[in-house]
């Protein structure tokens, strides 16, 4: 019952920062209806940045996180601006083949300028920690990664609040419902979509900054992440800050207790099984509107 | 009927005749050497692929250029001397680390571009598809890091291997744990758990070492594969643990092995002993990571060469000066030693059979017979068996040291050369955070 129970907390506390990774897809979907195809290299060069900041300037993976959030809401905006408007009324295959386009390029200009190795955070807060524990009824609590659930959870309330309480979150959501409604009363869209792209991109690299205490950065380590970010989205609901959240501590333990019972191979194929099996009796997603 | 059969004679006649107007110039007509190279030098095993390409750049730069006092083959003089001094030029191409742009771009390397050696691809699985279609072309093909032992167990005759596979390598670290407590080490390891990734490399190295474990004298109490790009491991950690082995036999690329470090720390899990097989134990930036951490002391592994021995050869430093000329100063790991010493022998062949024709090829590779003093590294020399492997290739097992170094620990008398202690048990986390890094 223990070992159920550990590998329960052991799930949420990853899925915490699954959703964290995963909320800036559904920015951008639940506004523009467009997949960003290189999310997971804006969570690259998230983690690129903070242990950059950390290898040349000593700074803590953690404290990276406001600097490296500005420079990538920036670089989502730019991104919108530059690259996505132009595609944006055009097929859905532009959009698509235009975020896989950044995908490579992103890529490969790390690998150019940095080359594949791995790299590693060797110094800071959670690094430091990493040896400490928490034991309450027998389920054992890594203060590092519990530390990080919390952080991501905190961001993820935060984003919620602005989302939900404020005027622009307001204007958000107005521009998602509808957009020429919005327009009417004065919303820009162009400047909600590029917001859209500005805090998908932020929200992403500082779940990298948290993410680069835990493991190693390189080129490619997007990949593993979006893949479970695709499945979250979809699973809580195209659109659905809420369901992001759900669906991502669903995916979180689903990973971890399948682990516990069954052959490794079978975590995965759980989750996506897990997906498939909401999509018959609920296809728009746990908490998704259509 | 008589027709019939002088028209396929006429037909086969001519297909020939096509086929032997498609090889290769003779060496007459050579001007350079064309070297196909596919590599991952994007995509998930890019980190590798850099290092291959780093070798065959210094390659390259050893054939091309005269460095007198090199003594490696093709080291004194420019060029190849067995065909008039022409130079080595090497095609690389990026086949992303996916196995059907290999074979689309091994095509191509060779009709297009019309090389005479194909090297490549770096990783076994990989390997494996393009090995058909170098073997229909009939030219020579070479993977001197692969080691699942499958490339070379399939009866072709193109493909080359100076490198030892992984049952020489995996059959050294369980040797090693056999002999080792007839040489002073603990006399209470009798348990071990296996833990791989899924694709061909690990799996191989899981299978070889499931039947050797037990022919060891241990019993094998978990088996668990998982799928490569993990982003936990905390539940897999959880069942290592619950089954408590004397050993785990850990066989797992960087990425993964981070996230397992990290886990295993969370959970307080280490085992007695932690014996390694190729992925982030060749891997040079998590070792030198490990000095940050302590993480990696105590890790044992399979390596192909005695790395602590092998640094004071004059003709291994010189070869690494050379290789950190294109690796933003990076010294070789093993996997670029090995990788260095194939294409260092692919030269040596070329160069003898002063030909770039198939045949001549094949035939002066077969007659390979290189003594160890031209290698950089610890080969017993290089001479190849019926399967295109080359049978002096051997494996060594090391240690890494609260150095962050590693250290040989068997062959028994390299281990003596190296004058080592093992460290055994391996340490606990509490006592790796309180000991004083090697690179802090």
């Amino acid at each position: 019952m223990t070992e159920l129970a550990q590998a329960i907390v052991n799930g949420l506390q990853m899925g915490f920062l699954y959703a964290l990774v995963a909320v800036g897809l559904t920015i951008i979907w639940g506004l523009m209806e467009m997949i960003n195809f290189a999310h997971g290299e804006f969570l690259m060069l998230g983690m690129f940045g903070a242990w950059g900041l950390s290898a040349s300037l000593g700074l803590d993976p953690l404290l990276a996180i406001l600097p490296l959030g500005l420079v990538m809401y920036g670089f989502g905006v730019l991104v919108y601006r530059a690259l996505m408007r132009r595609v944006q009324g055009g097929d859905p295959f532009t959009q698509i083949f235009a975020t896989i386009g950044l995908l490579f390029l992103l890529q490969n200009a790390v690998v150019a300028g940095f080359t594949s190795d791995y790299r590693f955070v060797g110094d800071s807060i959670l690094v430091r920690l990493s040896g400490a524990k928490l034991t309450v009824l027998g389920i054992t609590f890594g203060v590092p990664l519990l530390a990080a659930a919390g952080l991501a959870l905190l961001l993820f309330l935060a984003l919620y609040l602005f989302i939900e309480r404020t005027e622009f979150g307001l204007a958000l959501q107005a521009t998602s419902e509808d957009r020429e409604a919005a327009m009417l009363v004065g919303i820009r869209p162009t400047h909600m979509f590029a917001v859209a792209w500005g805090l998908g991109a932020a929200l992403v690299a500082i779940a990298g900054a948290i993410l680069v205490n835990f493991f190693a950065v390189y080129p490619q380590v997007g990949l593993q992440f979006t893949v479970l970010a695709y499945a979250i989205v979809a699973l809580g609901g195209f659109g659905s800050i809420l369901g992001t959240l759900l669906a991502a501590l669903v995916v979180g333990v689903i990973q971890s207790v399948t682990v516990v019972y069954l052959p490794p191979a079978f975590k995965d194929a759980f989750v996506f099984a897990s997906y498939l099996l909401i999509g018959l009796f609920r296809p728009q997603g746990l908490f998704g509107r259509f | 009927m008589r027709r019939a059969l002088v028209m396929l004679i006429a037909v086969t006649a001519l297909v020939s005749a096509a086929l032997v107007g498609q090889r290769p110039a003779p060496a007459a007509n050579v001007t350079e050497v064309l070297i196909g190279s596919v590599l991952p030098l994007t995509g998930n095993f890019a980190s590798l692929g850099q290092q291959y390409l780093w070798a065959a750049q210094t390659a390259e730069d050893i054939v091309n250029n005269d460095y007198a006092d090199l003594q490696v083959p093709l080291g004194p003089g420019k060029g190849f001397p067995g065909l008039g001094g022409v130079p080595i030029k090497f095609i690389v191409r990026d086949d992303q680390s996916r196995g059907e742009q290999a074979r689309t771009i091994v095509e191509q390397l060779i009709s297009v571009n019309k090389v005479h050696w194909i090297n490549g691809e770096g990783t076994s699985g990989t390997t494996s598809i393009i090995q058909p279609v170098v073997e229909s072309a009939g030219i020579p093909l070479s993977c001197h890091p692969c080691a699942s032992p499958t490339l070379t167990e399939k009866g072709l005759k193109w493909f080359w291997r100076t490198g030892p596979h992984d049952k020489v390598m995996v059959a050294s670290v369980f040797s090693f744990l056999k002999e080792w407590r007839d040489h002073g080490g603990p006399n209470d390891l009798k348990t071990v758990a296996l833990f791989t990734c899924d694709n061909l490399f690990c799996q191989d190295n899981r299978k070889v070492a499931a039947d050797l474990a037990p022919k060891a004298g241990f019993q094998v109490v978990l088996d668990l594969t998982t799928k490569t790009g993990a982003t936990t491991l905390a539940s897999e950690v959880q069942r290592l643990q619950a089954a408590n082995a004397d050993v785990l036999f850990f066989v797992q690329y960087t990425a993964e092995t981070t996230v397992f470090q990290n886990d295993a720390k969370r959970a307080g899990f280490m085992p007695k002993v932690i014996a390694t097989s190729n992925g982030a134990y060749s891997d040079e930036t998590w070792l030198q990571a490990q000095k940050k951490t302590n993480a990696g002391a105590g890790w044992l592994g399979r390596d192909p060469t005695a790395i602590d021995l092998v640094h004071q050869r004059a003709s291994w430093k010189k070869v690494n000066d050379i290789y950190k000329k294109y690796s933003r100063g990076q010294n070789m790991g093993e996997l670029a030693m090995r990788e260095i010493t194939g294409l260092l022998w692919m030269a040596d062949v070329i160069n003898r059979a002063k030909s770039v024709e198939p045949a001549a090829l094949a035939k002066a590779a077969r007659e390979t017979n290189m003594s160890p003093d031209q290698l950089i590294i610890d080969y017993k020399g290089i001479k190849f068996d019926d399967s295109n492997q080359n049978t002096l290739a051997t494996g060594v097992v090391t240690q890494i040291g609260w150095d962050g170094e590693k250290h040989t620990l068997w062959p028994w008398d390299l281990a003596t050369k190296a004058g080592f202690k093992p460290v055994f048990p391996n340490p606990s986390w509490q006592e790796r955070d309180s000991k004083p890094k090697p690179a802090s």
